[in-house]
């Protein structure tokens, strides 16, 4: 072997790296220096970063389509099978406290309000030209719910999942940013100073040890295709509240859903390939993402005025605002813009009992969808 | 099926089936909150 022979088999790697890859490694770059410098969903954008770079280096055998590498078996052993999203649900119902809900079930259908934008998302997407898969799989970015996008995502439109992985998370990070003018745009100060009658009212520890069960239940039976992500929710919420298993729920809501996150980030982010992501569709992911959230927060507020009108003055129309699932960061939202039109004004409570129906709103969405999708015949994707 | 009249369909479906699960629900956490109200524990007293 001569040493031209051994240089060139040194410079292997500079020799295959195209502009494309080398353009996603700065995005990948970018990602961590958003999540370290800016603060944005760190725990996710680091792992996601930090895949995106190890995805698109070449000749390395790091990217998810690489067959036999070391992402390409974690991303089809965790997302093609989509065990991750239903192992992160168990550890976001272990953290969930479903107390200020049970206390105010009224604040549920705010839940429900809160998926509208997934729908009208699904007919832009439409219009747009995607496929009935594709679209389901766009609009569910308005569920404000990373796992559920990806489960919906993976089954359905797999050329997808980088982008509306990649959405998804990031305008759930995003939610302090998008929310306020919308809901500022939509009401007058009069409304968002309605200041809502607050009383901790507490709930007994049957109440919480029987919700789960009850609402488990009942979402399934009527929408079996979610079961996976409502069936490992509810699981989740009940290992927390039964109280006897202290050392499983710590274990859902610590180790479990940080290692989980950390695989589901590294496996979004090898995924992200030059060949699946730097296309003109990618935009379009985005862009109708952000429309989905949009839409949600608009159909939330509507809901609140109407709630308002109803309840003669009641109730805060900005509470609306809460009913997508973005946990807990549009409560805090909601918590930030009434105390800003009426310093008197306490909202949390009320809206993290909004903000918990999202999370059920979302999943039910969702499974509604699936459930509608089989319906049709559209099969999932092999 | 036309894309419109699926995109219709899944709106009204997915809207309908989530708002009526919602209510549902709200309606069995207060029968819930009725059979097992909120009762203060009584503090155990060291014998």
């Amino acid at each position: 072997m001569s040493w031209t022979d051994i240089l060139s088999a040194l410079v292997t790697g500079f020799t295959h790296l195209t502009w494309q890859s080398a353009f996603l490694i700065l995005l990948g770059c970018v990602l961590l220096y958003l999540a370290i410098a800016k603060g944005f969903e760190p725990l996710l954008l680091i792992p996601i970063g930090f895949g995106v770079i190890l995805g698109n280096l070449p000749l390395a055998g790091l990217a998810s389509s690489d067959e036999g590498g070391v992402l390409n078996i974690i991303y089809k052993a965790g997302i093609l099978t989509e065990i991750f999203p239903c192992l992160i649900f168990i550890g976001l119902g272990a953290m969930i406290d479903f107390g200020p809900l049970l206390a105010n079930p009224s604040v549920l259908i705010f839940g429900a309000a809160g998926q509208f934008g997934i729908f009208l998302t699904l007919l832009l997407a439409l219009a747009l030209g995607f496929t009935r898969p594709e679209a389901c799989s766009i609009a569910i970015i308005g569920a404000c719910d990373g796992p559920t996008a990806i489960y919906v995502t993976s089954k359905y439109a797999r050329e997808l999942l980088p982008a509306v992985s990649i959405a998804a998370y990031s305008y759930m990070s995003l939610v302090p940013i998008i929310q306020p003018p919308i809901m500022r745009a939509m009401t007058t100060k009069a409304e968002r100073s309605v200041v809502m009658s607050y009383g901790e009212k507490k709930v007994s520890k049957r109440v919480r040890i029987l919700f789960p069960v009850v609402a488990g239940l009942i979402t399934i039976l009527i929408a079996p295709m979610g079961a996976p992500l409502m069936g490992m929710l509810m699981l989740g919420n009940f290992l927390k509240e039964s109280g006897v298993v202290s050392r499983l729920a710590d274990v859902s809501s610590g180790a479990l859903i940080n290692i989980v996150t950390l695989l589901l980030g590294i496996c979004i982010g090898c995924s992200m390939l030059a060949g699946n992501f730097l296309q003109w569709q990618t935009i379009l992911v985005f862009i109708l993402g952000l429309a989905a959230i949009s839409l949600d927060t608009v159909a939330g507020v509507l809901l609140g005025k109407l709630m308002r009108v109803i309840t003669k003055g009641k109730v805060n129309p900005l509470i609306g605002a809460a009913g997508t699932s973005a946990f807990p960061m549009s409560a805090r939202v909601v918590q930030i813009e009434g105390q800003k039109a009426n310093p008197r004004s306490f909202l949390l409570w009320h809206a993290i009992g909004a903000n918990t129906g999202g999370q059920i709103g979302s999943v039910m969405a969702a499974s509604v969808m699936l459930a509608i999708l089989a319906g049709m015949g559209i099969a999932p994707a092999p | 099926m036309k894309d419109w009249v699926f995109g219709l369909t899944m709106t009204i479906a997915g809207m309908g089936v989530t708002f009526i699960t919602l209510y549902i629900l709200t309606l069995v956490i207060r029968l819930l909150d009725r059979l097992f109200p909120f009762k203060e524990e009584k503090k155990k007293e060291d014998k």
